[in-house]
């Protein structure tokens, strides 16, 4: 792949756009083997050279469209003058977005492990000691403004991922105002809080919100696996984010295979779909 | 996103006048220990990075791989892991792959 194209990509996911990357990997002119493209899904195309003709373009476009909509890699196979072309489509999907409100002790090591996990990590707080690069060296973003400032008008899509972890249940009822308002309902909004704290927010929301509205929020935060120094907390929050964006439940995996071994392991063998189990 | 790292290490390959190939599974049927997208770095040496799932598959892979490298030909391989549960490296997967190779 040449450099102007990787660069492509990579600015292209750093700005949250879901991306394909195309690799000719079969036509009978070795020379055509390998080219690459990228294709993203308003139609638009990126080729690293003039290896690739206009109409071959098109056709691309046209049969990776099921890709595209589908949202998942693939390969698909067409004909052009009279020969099979085969094309691998990678799906590169735009990363989800950890939006960390509060930036407090908890959140070092929550901002790590979202990075780890490939997360875009953004930092909010609206404390210039507290949100600044020098803590935050690894975030993708640390952003310095007031809660209800940064929540009125950030981008909100089923991609985000919010975590409130202010210093106060008053910030949290601001931010869940702008965020439960909004049309379009972020993917998973956790809130850290003792039973007091999290009752003190729900009393002054659940007027104006109907219950629908609080099917994606979290509280108190996080897997019950007994956190209690910053990382543990951090390992059981993101754990539950993963559970989550995965839709799995949770549980250990162990559970699963115990039942497995009970009907016996060559009957139980041919149920697993998948070598991660 | 370590799928990006790769491709990123594949460039900087190329720039250090290194040679190397590099392996993409595009398709896979059944089940497969690595997804479609899963890609490898093989050296002439032999040394890999990243991987495509390990064991016999990954080593028939590497095997074409240097033939790529002396040819500076892409080519496709295909990994057939539905050879037997109990496979002596534990290739107990019971999928194909297709995995297509490059020089880099």
């Amino acid at each position: 792949m040449s450099s102007h194209l990787f660069s492509r990509l990579e600015e292209s996911i750093k700005n949250r756009k879901d991306t394909f990357l195309l690799t000719i990997t079969d036509y009978p002119d070795e020379k055509l083997i390998g080219a690459k493209a990228l294709l993203w899904p308003g139609g638009d195309f990126c080729t690293e050279a003039s290896l690739l003709p206009l109409d071959v373009r098109d056709l691309i476009t046209v049969h990776c469209n099921k890709l595209v909509t589908k949202k998942r890699s693939g390969t698909v196979r067409f004909m052009w003058k009279e020969c099979l072309v085969e094309c691998f489509a990678e799906y590169f999907p735009s990363p989800l977005h950890l939006i960390v409100a509060g930036a407090g002790h908890v959140c070092e090591p929550v901002a790590e492990m979202g990075r780890m996990l490939g997360f875009f990590v953004t930092v909010i707080d609206d404390r210039k000691e507290y949100a600044n690069r020098e803590r935050f060296p690894n975030a993708d973003e640390v952003v310095c403004q007031s809660y209800l400032e940064y929540f009125r008008h950030v981008d909100i899509s089923e991609k985000s991922y919010i975590l409130l972890l202010t210093r106060g249940h008053k910030y949290d009822v601001i931010s869940l105002n702008e965020l439960l308002k909004r049309d379009c309902q972020a993917g998973y909004i956790g809130m850290i809080g003792s039973r007091r704290r999290i009752s003190g927010v729900f009393e002054e929301l659940q007027e104006d919100f109907r219950d629908e509205s609080f099917e994606n929020l979290y509280t108190p935060v996080g897997l019950d696996i007994g956190s209690e120094t910053p990382a543990e907390i951090a390992v059981s929050i993101m754990a539950e984010i993963l559970k989550v964006k995965n839709q799995k439940s949770g549980d250990s995996l162990s559970s699963q295979i115990k039942k497995f071994a009970k009907m016996g392991f060559h009957e139980g063998a041919g149920k697993w779909t998948k070598c991660s189990l | 996103m370590d799928q990006m790292q790769l491709i990123k290490r594949t460039l900087d390959i190329r720039k250090g006048g290194e040679k190397a190939a590099l392996a993409t599974i595009i398709r896979t049927k059944g089940s497969t220990p690595r997804k479609t997208g899963s890609r490898m770095i093989v050296f002439p040496c032999g040394r890999i990075e990243g991987t495509i799932g390990g064991g016999c598959g990954e080593a028939e892979v590497i095997e074409k791989a240097f033939q790529v490298i002396q040819t500076n030909t892409p080519t496709q391989k295909r990994v057939d892991l539905t050879k037997g549960l109990f496979y002596e490296d534990g290739g107990i997967c019971g999928g194909i792959m297709d995995v297509f190779i490059e020089p880099i």
